[in-house]
């Protein structure tokens, strides 16, 4: 079967929805989070009501704001 | 000869591997500290005592949970983020810049425990390593290495 022809305007807009996805994932994982890896490498994310989790952010934030102090 | 991966070596060679790690430290199984990447003695052990808490949060935290106990951690946190990765033998945890890529710093992370604990060390590829035998990059040797042969270059010559 032959492929559809693309004309510039479409490439142009499917570069610009690849860009738009990309920049939405890196928003995505920098969000606060705390995630969990078993042995196997499976994530498990800490749910942000769960209990524990605002202790793992604060030890975390804690590590950050002691070496930002050092540099 | 291979160079032996120590304990005391270990979080700065994290820092050797990955750009984003602002900084390491290593502790042993007993929570003490073993190694920082900073030269600075206390600072390295407020870092360790801080890594010991995160792990222990972190039990805490899934001590319910269905599912063996988490070898490895990330906290993503605005400014930067935490990883940490765990041996029955070690911690190493470091703090990394924001945008450090989780895949990435996990692999190394663990890369360095397999190595600490008798792993096979990370080396450069072959590639690389003939590269610095060869002296600096050139175009000339850039040109060589071309895996496709230049069209018509054995072609012989018409008369």
């Amino acid at each position: 079967m032959k492929e559809k022809r693309k004309g510039p305007l479409s490439r142009a807009a499917g570069i610009a929805e690849g860009m738009a996805a990309t920049v939405r994932r890196m928003q995505r994982e920098r969000e606060p989070r705390v995630l969990v890896y078993d042995p196997a490498g499976y994530a498990r994310l800490v749910q942000p009501e769960a209990r524990g989790h605002d202790r793992i952010m604060e030890v975390a934030e804690e590590m950050l704001t002691l070496v930002a102090g050092r540099e | 000869m291979v160079d032996t991966l120590t304990p005391e070596r270990a979080a700065e060679r994290l820092r050797g591997l990955s750009a984003d790690v602002r900084a390491a430290v290593l502790l042993d199984a007993a929570g003490s500290p073993a190694g920082a990447s900073d030269d600075d003695h206390d600072h390295g052990h407020e870092l360790a005592e801080l890594a010991r808490r995160l792990f222990e949060e972190v039990d805490r935290a899934t001590r319910d949970w269905d599912t063996d106990p988490p070898e490895q951690v990330e906290v993503q946190i605005p400014g930067g983020a935490v990883f940490a990765s765990r041996t029955p033998s070690w911690t190493l945890a470091a703090v990394a810049r924001r945008g450090a890529l989780s895949s990435l710093m996990l692999y190394d992370l663990r890369a360095v425990l397999r190595e600490l604990e008798g792993g096979p060390p990370i080396r450069r590829s072959a590639a690389a390593e003939d590269h610095a035998a060869a002296g600096p990059a050139t175009e000339e040797h850039a040109a060589e290495e071309l895996p496709m042969p230049e069209l018509g270059a054995d072609r012989p010559e018409r008369a």
